[in-house]
């Protein structure tokens, strides 16, 4: 029966799934049982309700037999089946909300997109994002990101727009863009930068700067003079040490380290 | 009526209380609806005082420790610790030697070190070369970064990898010369 | 008499409720907002989720004049680096004065950088500007101590390869 559901939501066994009903309908075929393979989580938890109580490792097994292939899918396996005040993000499950962003295995990243390691032997550590203060369990306080992506004004701003027409923009120009505008703020790279875990307070982070270099280096935008001059103190830019631990997490394969690195060398050279 | 709230049996006492025994209660009921749960009326401004006060609760999250150890920010925190070690030798050395010339004098610091067992020089050396190989190598690693070169994920560690090994080969050459 | 007591207890407690409730009110809300003060780096912070973070005010000397001098100096620390190995101190004084004040400076910055990093006033009000201030006064007194030694003595780039090859 759960195959056929499964069929349905998975068209391209259909096929199979048909001959498999047929064989029912002939009560032969023996459905084969995987073994169990089964695998240690251990999640941060920290529960608001007892705020005296220390954060701590919560230890949880499960079938990996029994459930998708991604950490995503073994966490809601978790809330499911064994824990349902496990408290984490998530939404489209598909790498494209940024929600479920966490520390897996010491890597930040998203849950969606994050493998399930099955034949290693050891336990999988999911932490949320590091650095950063802890709402319930998974769920990060990202207020402070948001407002500060909010700081470079990310929007197209320009006193001169085009009579009766849309902006052009050449195909170059359109290419700067490229591997700047696909960052959908999941918070991984910021909450990987040392830098941001010391001064987090005044240091834009990986993320915000690159979205501010996404503007600067837009050619319908004429406001890159101002959104330059205010990166000009000690604190927003330059507590980036080209680290590249930003790049090094980005589940969407960005690279914020460069776009700073050009944010510098703009700034140095205007 | 507040400790049957804090102890959470509100509802249920609701329940036992409200519930229809007679049509005269009902019909009492319906004319003087009554909740038997007190609310305390705040203004909209509460909400802030009221979130700061959770967030004070709030942990922060384990960073580094619990991190993986990677290239990048490992390479990046030895640069600084090899930079600043032989930076603090440096300056321990301009104040001793302001503030006691004649004993931090060369002749003096060069008889020091020519009276030292090898080992101990041969140990002195590594601890000295290989800092300043690291440091210089990387130095020139983030030179190269700020120009607009190898600022791909790949190129941060090829030269980190190269950083490496040149920081090895030259130890090697410093301490042996 | 028990009765009375527990009676009066009663009315007691509702009044002073509802005393409190009302009288501490203003009160608690004043603490409350006393409590939750902003702390560079806490949990709590400067105006509303829809406010945007503000800015330092621009200053090129901290940014970009800052950025590009400490990456003209250790660019320029390559080739004296590589001349200090050529070359011998006492015949070259000059090259020997220029790389101390170099490596002094690019310590200085160095330093500084860490002190920012990890110690910042903002966070650290007290400990943050006695250290920003004793690193100051150490790369002074550096500096002199640099100057002597490469007058009086032999010089740095002599010291090292003597004491090197000692």
């Amino acid at each position: 029966m759960s195959l056929l559901r499964s069929s349905v939501l998975r068209p391209q066994l259909l096929s199979s799934a048909r001959a498999f009903s047929a064989s029912v309908a002939r009560r032969q075929a023996v459905p084969t049982e995987k073994p169990e393979l089964n695998k240690e989580f251990k999640i941060y938890r920290w529960n608001p309700d007892e705020p005296a109580k220390k954060p701590m490792l919560q230890s949880y097994t499960i079938d990996l037999n029994q459930c998708g292939p991604m950490i995503l899918d073994a966490l809601i396996k978790i809330k499911n089946e064994i824990d349902p005040t496990l408290t984490f993000r998530r939404s489209c499950r598909e790498g494209i909300c940024g929600s479920c962003a966490m520390n897996i295995n010491g890597q930040n990243t998203l849950a969606c997109l994050c493998r399930i390691e099955r034949d290693d032997g050891k336990d999988t550590k999911v932490y949320p994002l590091p650095h950063m203060y802890i709402v319930k369990d998974l769920v990060a306080d990202l207020t402070l990101f948001y407002k500060q992506y909010k700081s470079i004004e990310p929007y197209l701003q320009n006193d001169n727009p085009p009579a009766n027409r849309e902006f052009l923009q050449s195909i170059e120009d359109r290419k700067k863009l490229d591997g700047l505008y696909e960052c959908i703020l999941c918070a991984c790279c910021s909450t990987s930068c040392p830098s941001y875990w010391w001064n987090q307070d005044e240091y834009l982070g990986p993320a915000t700067l690159m979205a501010a270099y996404r503007w600067m280096a837009d050619s319908r935008d004429s406001y890159g003079a101002q959104r330059k001059e205010k990166l000009q103190n000690e604190l927003s830019l330059y507590r980036c040490h080209t680290i590249f631990n930003c790049s090094r997490t980005c589940p969407k394969g960005l690279n914020p380290a460069a776009a700073i690195a050009k944010i510098k060398l703009d700034l140095a050279t205007e | 009526m507040l400790s049957t709230r804090t102890i959470g049996l509100g509802p249920a006492l609701r329940r036992a209380v409200l519930k229809p025994r007679h049509g005269q209660t009902q019909a009492l009921r319906a004319i003087f609806p009554k909740r038997s749960v007190q609310t305390q009326s705040l203004p909209p401004s509460a909400s802030v005082d009221i979130l700061n006060k959770q967030r004070l609760n709030r942990p922060s999250s384990p960073h580094f420790a619990i991190y993986q150890p990677q290239l990048t920010w490992l390479g990046s925190i030895a640069n600084r610790v090899t930079g600043a070690g032989l930076s603090v030798l440096l300056y321990a050395y301009a104040i001793a030697y302001l503030v006691a010339p004649t004993t931090f004098d060369s002749t003096h610091v060069i008889e020091f070190v020519a009276a030292a067992p090898d080992a101990v020089k041969y140990a002195a050396k590594t601890v000295l070369a290989l800092p300043f190989a690291f440091h210089s190598f990387n130095g020139l690693r983030h030179l190269s970064w700020d120009m607009g070169k190898f600022l791909t994920l790949k190129g941060a560690y090829n030269t980190g990898y190269a950083v490496l090994g040149a920081t090895a080969v030259s130890t090697i050459a410093l301490v042996l010369m | 008499m028990a009765s009375s007591l527990f009676a009066r207890s009663v009315v007691n407690k509702r009044i002073s409720s509802t005393f409190t409730r009302k009288s501490l009110r203003p009160f608690v809300a004043a603490r409350g907002v006393a409590d939750t003060a902003y702390v560079p780096g806490g949990p709590i912070y400067k105006g509303t989720v829809n406010d945007p973070t503000t800015f330092p005010p621009p200053s090129k000397t901290h940014g970009s004049y800052h950025w590009a001098f400490e990456r003209l100096l250790s660019a320029g620390l390559v080739p004296l680096t590589v001349a200090a190995f050529a070359t011998s101190g006492s015949s070259y004084p000059l090259l020997d004065g220029i790389l101390g004040v170099s490596l002094v400076m690019h310590s200085h910055i160095g330093f500084d950088s860490i002190l920012v990093d990890y110690l910042h006033p903002r966070k650290f009000p007290v400990l943050g500007r006695v250290l920003t201030w004793t690193l100051r006064a150490a790369t002074v007194t550096v500096l002199v101590g640099v100057y002597q030694f490469n007058t009086n003595d032999i010089g740095l780039t002599e010291l090292i390869a003597k004491a090197w090859h000692a």
